[in-house]
């Protein structure tokens, strides 16, 4: 082979790979990662569940969805003009350094561990999956109110959330039971209040 | 690419974007602080000053504006589009005048305004960029239409310095103060030719819904068409006028002498308000999220 012709293959494969990489450019949201954690966005739970789980407002109150995103909503709660709280729901399985916190928990509601973080904000591990916490704004909230709003959330029907499917790569090819499709099964009143433990998701 | 906390930390304390948005703040009730530096704000939500909370919270803002599906940058990309869009086309304006002549002061007083219907365009485009902004963001929060609603409002009472901007910038300054009835006539008359001239278009078009020039018209038509049922409540509720825009700005900016469409061309050309507003807006709901999820 001679000298130019190999210096001209390597230059058309350079050329190549630069205009493939540059076609790729506007896709890049698309492409596999780009998700918190890399976790993939299947297996979050998405926060349109957790919506009807806020604490109902006392008169005088009002409590205003902020955000919502898979594994995560928010409310405010306020008072006329002023914010009183923020309240929200975050799914953990993106921030494993947010569960850990709780391992050292002295305090207990319901029997899940309880953490203080700062002066304004409470937080409490519902079924070991589900974060709910409470911070005070503005003029703040004693811990004892924190708490109360805590538990006004729906704890037990938190825990009762199923949560997202595994993701399919796990079957091996060829002998897999049936797909399962992830249809949000409907479990009735009497059994989402005995506090049925929820099924871990597997690492 | 930098992260939103640390473009945060970045912005100005006190230049011209930051006079003319202390001007604007003067005419809204509960005015506005020129908040620029990221610890202060966490501490602000998390009503802590620990400084190790401190440090969780950011790693934490910082690792969602970084994860593309989150939509936070995402969002600040629409502000960029915009704003880099407005500087062009305001800098292009006073480079045709000041070009050729020496006497610079001058002739700044005598900048030519861009034709009515671009400006209205662009004001659409804007209208477009903060309601896509706003559901990158912050998702479609609640389950029902009204707690939608009811967060918009929310978001935008938070916003109201921004939105005043927004309102006396691009739309009572270049088109007059009956800007508002006007703006959906102005909006019928534009062609897809007017809509390709806007660089903010082209960093847009992927963002909007629907495909090719013609639906991104009729949905900028319609967003404008939300946007001023509150827009007009919000300027009859302020009673904002042209008027009151330009002594607002005089008392941070100093006197200005030419026409209220000649300081409409020149706040285009050296302020990026609505690129500052947004990174703060766009941090302060970061914020509040990461310090739920640490």
């Amino acid at each position: 082979m001679s000298r130019t012709l190999r210096w001209v293959l390597g230059l058309v494969l350079v050329a190549g790979l630069l205009l493939g990489a540059l076609l790729f450019l506007p896709f890049s949201s698309w492409l596999p990662g780009g998700t918190v954690a890399n976790v993939p966005t299947g297996e979050v739970v998405n926060g349109t569940a957790f919506n009807r789980l806020f604490p109902k407002p006392q008169a005088g109150e009002d409590l205003i969805f902020t955000q919502e995103k898979r594994g995560f909503s928010q409310a405010r709660l306020k008072e006329g003009d002023s914010t009183k709280a923020l309240l929200s729901i975050s799914d953990v399985i993106t921030a494993p350094e947010a569960r850990e916190k709780f391992s050292g928990a002295s305090q207990q509601l319901r029997s899940w561990p309880l953490v203080e973080q700062g002066p304004q904000a409470s937080a409490l591990l519902v079924a070991d999956r589900f974060q709910v916490k409470v911070i005070g704004q503005g003029t703040g909230l004693d811990q004892q109110k924190r708490h109360e709003l805590i538990e006004a959330f729906d704890l037990p029907g938190l825990a009762a959330l199923n949560p997202a499917a595994k993701s399919r790569r796990a079957l091996p090819a060829g002998q897999g039971q049936p797909v399962r499709v992830p249809v949000p099964d409907r479990q009735p009143k009497e059994a989402a209040d005995l506090n049925t433990p929820v099924l871990e998701p597997a690492a | 690419m930098s992260t939103i906390l640390e473009r945060l930390d970045r912005l100005p304390k006190r230049n011209l974007t930051v006079l003319a948005l202390k001007g604007v703040s003067t005419l809204v009730p509960g005015g506005w602080r020129n908040l620029t530096s990221a610890d202060e704000l966490i501490a602000d939500v998390m009503g802590s000053s620990d400084p190790e909370l401190i440090a969780q919270v950011r790693a934490r803002a910082d690792t969602l504006s970084r994860a593309r599906h989150e939509g936070y940058s995402r969002a600040m990309s629409l502000y960029d589009a915009v704003n880099r869009s407005q500087k062009a086309a305001g800098g292009l304006r006073v480079l045709a005048n000041v070009a050729g002549a020496l006497p610079l002061v001058k002739q700044m007083a005598q900048l030519t305004p861009a034709s009515e219907t671009l400006q209205a365009v662009d004001l659409s485009l804007k209208v477009a960029a903060e309601m896509l902004a706003f559901t990158q963001v912050n998702g479609l929060p609640g389950n029902s239409f009204g707690d939608f609603a009811a967060s918009l409002r929310e978001y935008t009472g938070e916003a109201s310095v921004r939105m005043a901007a927004m309102v006396c910038f691009d739309a009572l300054l270049p088109l007059g103060d009956d800007a508002l009835q006007r703006l959906d006539g102005l909006l019928g008359r534009v062609g897809q030719k007017d809509l390709r001239q806007l660089p903010a278009y082209a960093g847009m078009a992927s963002l909007i819904p629907g495909r090719g020039d013609e639906a991104h018209l009729s949905f900028l038509r319609q967003g404008v068409d939300t946007w001023l049922g509150w827009a007009g409540g919000f300027t009859s509720g302020l009673a904002l006028t042209g008027q009151k825009a330009v002594r607002a700005l005089e008392s941070t900016l100093g006197p200005w002498q030419g026409g209220f469409d000649q300081l409409a061309t020149f706040l285009d050309a050296f302020t990026d308000t609505y690129q500052h507003t947004g990174v703060q807006a766009i941090a302060r709901r970061l914020v509040e999220r990461a310090a739920a999820e640490i």
